[in-house]
């Protein structure tokens, strides 16, 4: 059982995006990906040979490369979500901070007033 | 005996044909209550038609999708100091006088949430397949989990009480689609939820919110991943 430190590995991530999850500091929807990786992570580790199967059927001759196309397209995509997610972010932060000076220059007007 | 203050709280978004009809309805058939529209960022003049009736509106800063522009009505009367709030739609698919009933339900049976359910009776409502089987899987695995027979937990038409309001507005994590997620949740967490079955009419104009193909699809797995982190979330309390 060579795989064991693999297996164990894989297991802590689940445990650990879990564990993270159930404190609370990481929100449900964001873990998806995570969760759905490790898992992967996982079975890649119990069954080693699946890669090489999956390699033979894409036609790829050298199967460990496709592990690292896996992995690149995984990163790549969490890496897209993120920045998609700063921009949208950045406009609501401008669209609230704006929000929030109109309606300081109104209750300043209303003070005024009385 | 202090008189229960009562809030219709009403997300809406484009509902500009709609909207004015349902709040006339209320007024009629609820002259108790008070309403409060959630305008969650319309591009029509769904602000202005409320206006016209004389109902304060809560406008949001930009779309905040529909849970979150309920939650802000929750706030809303937390703040204020409602003792129940009626979760109500504005397009039209809901009826003011069933919305009595839920209220009287409420009192009478002392619990904490009502449902009002399509499928509890039949109530001639007509449903898409694809949503009857999604609201068929959702009601058996609360039945698993939590060993209570909820019919209709995709439904948005509830009444809550003060309890519920107060836990609700705090909720920093509160879904994106609160449906058989935030019922199992509760469950679990022990209160009372008690389901009655009620009309609803037709969607008259508008788009619903779950439209499409790809966003059921996805709407199924994220709401089954939800449940599954809640259960993690939550020990389990079974009832005898």
């Amino acid at each position: 059982m060579k795989n064991i430190y693999f297996i164990l590995i894989s297991l802590m991530a689940i445990i650990y995006v879990v564990y993270e999850v159930r404190k609370k500091r990481f929100s449900v929807k964001e873990s998806f990906w995570w969760v759905i990786a490790s898992i992967i992570m996982l079975i890649l580790s119990i069954f080693p040979y699946s890669i090489d199967r999956v390699a033979n059927f894409l036609n790829i001759d050298y199967s460990p490369s496709l592990l690292f196309v896996i992995c690149i397209i995984f990163l790549l995509f969490i890496n897209f979500k993120n920045s998609k997610m700063i921009s949208e972010h950045q406009e609501k932060i401008v669209e609230l901070a704006q929000h929030i000076a109109l309606l300081e220059a109104e209750v300043k007007g209303m003070k005024g007033k009385k | 005996m202090k008189k229960d203050k009562v809030l219709f709280v009403i997300p809406a978004y484009n509902e500009e044909e709609n909207i004015g009809k349902v709040l006339k309805e209320i007024k009629k058939d609820a002259p108790f209550a008070d309403i409060l529209v959630i305008n969650d960022c319309s591009k029509d003049y769904t602000e202005k038609i409320v206006e016209i009736e004389k109902v304060p509106c809560i406008s949001e800063v930009f779309n905040l999708k529909y849970a979150m522009a309920v939650q802000t009505g929750i706030k809303y009367a937390s703040q204020n100091d409602y003792d129940y709030v009626i979760q109500f739609d504005a397009d039209g698919q809901h009826i003011a006088k069933e919305a009595i009933r839920l209220l009287d339900t409420m009192k009478k049976e002392n619990c904490d949430i009502v449902i009002g359910s399509r499928y509890l009776e039949d109530t001639g409502y007509p449903c898409p397949f694809f949503r009857r089987m999604g609201t068929r899987f959702f009601s058996y695995i609360i039945w698993i989990t939590c060993k209570q027979k909820i019919a209709d937990p995709l439904s948005g038409f509830q009444c809550l009480n003060k309890k519920v309001i107060h836990r609700y507005s705090k909720m920093g994590n509160y879904p994106e689609f609160p449906d058989a997620n935030l019922v199992i949740e509760m469950l679990l967490l022990g209160y009372e939820i008690k389901e009655i079955p009620v009309k609803m009419k037709l969607r008259e104009v508008g788009v619903s919110m779950h439209g499409g193909i790809i966003k059921p699809i996805k709407y199924m797995i994220n709401m089954f991943y939800a449940i599954v982190f809640i259960m993690i979330q939550n020990p389990r309390k079974r009832r005898k």
